[in-house]
């Protein structure tokens, strides 16, 4: 029990993340990013590339990762989301599954010239403590501070500064906002480069979890956020981190439970069960509102 | 001309599903391109069920390659003679159905929610499918996978792919075919309202959820069988063969083959069976890949400038060349033509009722968080009336009207149409039992043509189960006829000869509004509640309405509920008014009374009189 609740304590932690930055791009679009696991994870490939290859310090490799990949978003938000106005938001998500799969496939073509799997070290090294018959890493310890932290961090800015009250405002009703005076391309630029931010750090601090990856690497990770972001009801910086940590014991149980040789991968299944099952009973999630 | 598409699919597909092995035989095409051909059409399929449900109704799903694999390995269980054996011919209708089983399954949530949440539940399908149910050794068989025969009858077995590429092509064709019936029946007509606004959908009587979930189930029978068809082409299939970027390749096909464009779609797919096989030979294998990183990049570009996909940028263009030629003549606003005779919907539906009261209403009390919009409200339509609901803005007007027509659930009171209770039913629930409503923002599906909305006013009167559409029975193409001639009778009767063919939303608001009358008079209402229907128009054309009005009410007999802000029009119009202010009823009586009541004048002019 101590050991689900572990293990589900350190990977919910690191899906909150990713539910945290897929909240706050539907929180200011009103859209869910489907790229941004990938993009996350193309960041990814840039930090083992200057770190492993060009042996850059972690945080060297961490900057430049995170920096593009904002980069990225805010482009796209620019380029793409902005210009689509307000068409159909099942419109624009369909555009991110376009650069989800842009992404994804250059980073195959250019992984190819590679060839091989990568892996990269977290940013502490270290044995690390075993917790309730579980070693936790010092990356892991740290995961989980960092994914509060910006979680409270975000519900600070949004909850008490004028520009995170924008933030809701453009969401709410984006010519109101624009109108009382609400930087709303700002605040649409904000929410797409942060959003892949967040998610980035995400990827990061999960790699030397993952051992060797490849590209794609990351994307039942990034779903496994999607779930825990629709779980908290999708405008909620406290669901995100809820349904993160639902996401994580349910997957941690299930994999202690059910696991078996007859039938593999029971923790994708139950987080499938999961999200169908609550959406049937709670169509706006666990925390969510209907407003 | 409605039986014409049908027939030229069948004859084209017979032509080519038997040309397919003679070519091969007579060594004009080898075994390896009919291999490959084969899994062009097997794409196309694919391509079709994903286009069924995001082109023409308008749900996103990511996941929907799985669902091949959902009959594929239906197929794996049934066929092999290892395991039950059963012909192939017992394996298509069964994969069908596994798949439309599955795609039900996971579009439940749309019974009460819409859009992205649903493209999440998809998502999680592909994984838990390829991840955990497809890696079952029971039913995928193991990393090895499962191996399915070629289709046999009596001793002679498809093994060439050039004889097997003939049954693939009739499948393709099966599926082509099912698909022409559902765009050019009442069931795709209801797809494209829903894509478009459910609301307006609900208001021509269709039943928005049964409708959802129809496309789903259909989109994954047509699924089902894309998988059937690749899987015995390609001999075996385990997990690997359904992964997420597959399913992801059938969403660059279907946008950027042109969202709900069959020809389109068929392109994009021959395109993405070809390209990875052709070029590679060409130019090397470096090539490899690009094709996706063209499509993706198309994806994004077309959904930035013209979301609805790059065939509707095509239509757009080639709808502004002829629209603009009709522009030239002078908008027709100002003299509304007489409005169309239509079957009374006692006629249609064969039921008589004579209450003195068709439309009423009781303490309806709507609140938006602390605001009381509807505060115990109280109203009644007499039979034959016209009865005007008048008030300043805000007051609560078209809230009370979503509370009639069905669109909201009110917190409290009851609502009766024609004698009965209907407080339970939703708005295309009401709408079929004899309530048509026009819209302020109009309640039209802006894509289609004056032509096609009036066909899909009439979705509840078509007079054949939307199902049995998809195999075109003789009463499906009868109904149809019916329609289209309604249809046409009610376009000539209002003078839009001219614009039968034009997307309403090209034409004028005032064209707009006259075209949004004429269906709801096609839904074949007893009631009409009418939302400002004189809103934006000139004083000439409102006097022009105010006629139409009294002929809604003395030539059709139909009841009519109005709000209106145009004093004047109001006053020649009704029989009755009611006045709303601050959510409440204040005032009620003929027109002349109530515009003498002080009561009335303050919540007008605010202040004491």
């Amino acid at each position: 029990m101590g050991q689900v609740l572990v293990l589900g304590l350190l990977s919910g932690g690191i899906y909150a993340l990713f539910a945290v930055g897929v909240v706050l791009v539907y929180r200011g679009s009103r859209v869910l990013n489907f790229a941004q696991g990938e993009v996350g994870t193309a960041g990814l490939f840039l930090a083992t590339w200057l770190t492993v290859d060009h042996g850059l310090p972690w945080i060297g490799g961490a900057i430049a990762a995170i920096v593009m990949t904002a980069a990225i978003g805010v482009a796209f938000e620019r380029f793409v989301v902005r210009r689509m106005g307000d068409a159909p938001r099942v419109s624009v998500a369909v555009a991110t599954v376009g650069l989800l799969l842009f992404v994804s496939t250059l980073e195959l073509i250019v992984f190819k010239l590679g060839g091989k799997p990568r892996s990269i070290d977290g940013p502490i090294a270290g044995a690390g403590a075993k917790i309730a018959g579980v070693v936790v890493s010092p990356t892991q310890m740290l995961s989980l501070v960092v994914a509060l932290g910006i979680g409270v961090g975000l519900a600070v800015l949004l909850r008490r500064t004028d520009f995170g009250l924008g933030v809701l405002a453009a969401a709410q009703d984006t010519a109101a906002a624009r109108l009382v005076g609400v930087p709303v391309n700002r605040v649409s630029a904000f929410v797409w480069g942060t959003g892949a931010a967040v998610t980035t750090l995400g990827c990061l601090l999960i790699a030397p979890g993952l051992g060797a990856f490849a590209p794609g690497a990351v994307s039942r990770l990034f779903l496994f956020g999607l779930a825990a972001a629709v779980l908290g009801g999708l405008t909620s910086l406290p669901g995100a981190f809820a349904g993160g940590v639902i996401v994580g014991i349910v997957e941690a149980s299930a994999g202690r439970i059910f696991e078996s040789v007859a039938l593999p991968g029971v923790k994708t299944l139950a987080v499938f069960v999961l999200l169908l099952v609550t959406l049937l009973v709670r169509p706006d999630g666990l925390f969510g509102s209907k407003a | 001309m409605s039986d014409r598409p049908g027939l030229r699919v069948i004859v084209v597909g017979v032509v080519a599903a038997l040309a397919a092995p003679a070519l091969v035989h007579a060594g004009l095409v080898t075994e390896y391109a009919a291999f490959v051909i084969g899994t062009g059409v097997a794409l196309a399929a694919a391509a079709m069920s994903l286009n069924l449900l995001m082109g023409y109704a308008g749900q996103i799903s990511l996941g929907q390659y799985s669902l091949l694999g959902v009959g594929a390995f239906m197929s794996g269980w049934m066929t092999p003679a290892t395991r039950l054996g059963l012909p192939f011919l017992v394996a298509l209708p069964a994969a069908a159905l596994a798949g439309a089983a599955a795609a039900f399954l996971v579009g439940l949530p749309a019974l009460r929610l819409r859009g992205l949440y649903l493209a999440v539940v998809t998502i999680a399908m592909s994984f838990a499918l390829t991840e955990s149910i497809f890696r079952a050794q029971s039913i995928g068989g193991g990393s090895a996978g499962i191996a399915l025969p070629r289709p046999q009858v009596n001793n002679f077995v498809f093994t060439r792919n050039g004889d097997y590429l003939g049954i693939l092509i009739a499948l393709l064709v099966l599926v082509w075919w099912f698909d022409t019936n559902i765009t050019r029946t009442t069931l795709g007509r209801a797809f494209r309202a829903i894509k478009s606004d459910e609301s307006v959908a609900a208001s021509f009587g269709v039943d928005v959820t049964a409708f959802k979930l129809g496309a789903f189930a259909l989109s994954g029978a047509m699924a089902g069988i894309a998988g059937l068809m690749s899987g015995h082409l390609v001999g075996t299939v385990n997990s690997e063969s359904f992964q997420f970027e597959k399913s992801l390749l059938l969403v660059v096909i279907v946008v950027v083959g042109g969202l709900g464009s069959r020809v389109g779609v068929l392109t994009a797919a021959a395109f993405y069976a070809l390209f990875p096989v052709v070029m590679p030979s060409l130019f090397g294998k470096g090539i490899l890949g690009y094709d996706l990183v063209i499509g993706a990049f198309v994806l994004i570009v077309t959904m930035a400038r013209n979301p609805s996909g790059l065939a509707g940028t095509v239509r757009e263009v080639l709808e502004q060349r002829t629209t603009r030629a009709e522009a030239d003549a002078p908008p027709d606003t100002t003299a509304m033509p007489p409005l169309p005779v239509l079957p009374r919907p006692t006629a249609l539906r064969g039921v008589d009722h004579n209450e003195g009261v068709v439309l009423e209403c009781t303490d309806i009390r709507v609140h938006f968080g602390g605001l009381v919009a509807v505060d115990d409200a109280s109203l009644a339509v007499p039979r034959g009336r016209t009865v005007g609901l008048i008030g300043p803005n805000g007051a609560g007007k078209t809230t009370l009207f979503d509370v009639l027509s069905g669109r909201r659930q009110p917190d409290s009171g009851r609502v009766h149409l024609l004698g009965a209770d209907v407080s339970a039913y939703g708005a295309a629930r009401r709408a079929r039992a004899g309530l048509g409503r026009t819209f302020q923002n109009i309640g039209l599906v802006r894509d289609l043509s004056v032509t096609e909305n009036f066909l899909l006013a009439q979705h509840h009167v078509s007079g054949y189960d939307p199902f049995s559409a998809l195999v075109y029975t003789p009463p499906v193409a009868r109904g149809e006829r019916e329609l289209r001639e309604r249809a046409a009778a009610a376009i000539e009767a209002l003078g839009f000869q001219r614009y039968a063919r034009t997307p309403v939303g090209n034409l004028s608001i005032g064209q707009q509004r006259i075209v949004e009358l004429g269906a709801v008079l096609l839904t074949a209402p007893e009631v009409v509640l009418l939302d400002e229907p004189a809103a934006g128009m000139s004083p000439a054309a409102a006097e022009n309405l105010a006629e139409r009005l009294i002929d809604l009410r003395d030539a059709l007999g139909r009841t009519v509920l109005l709000i209106e802000h145009n004093i004047p029009l109001v006053m020649a119009t009704c029989d009755e008014l009611y006045v709303m202010a601050a959510g409440r009823i204040i005032a009620h009586g003929t027109p002349n009374e109530v515009v003498q009541d002080d009561l009335v004048l303050e919540a007008y002019l605010g202040g004491a009189v």
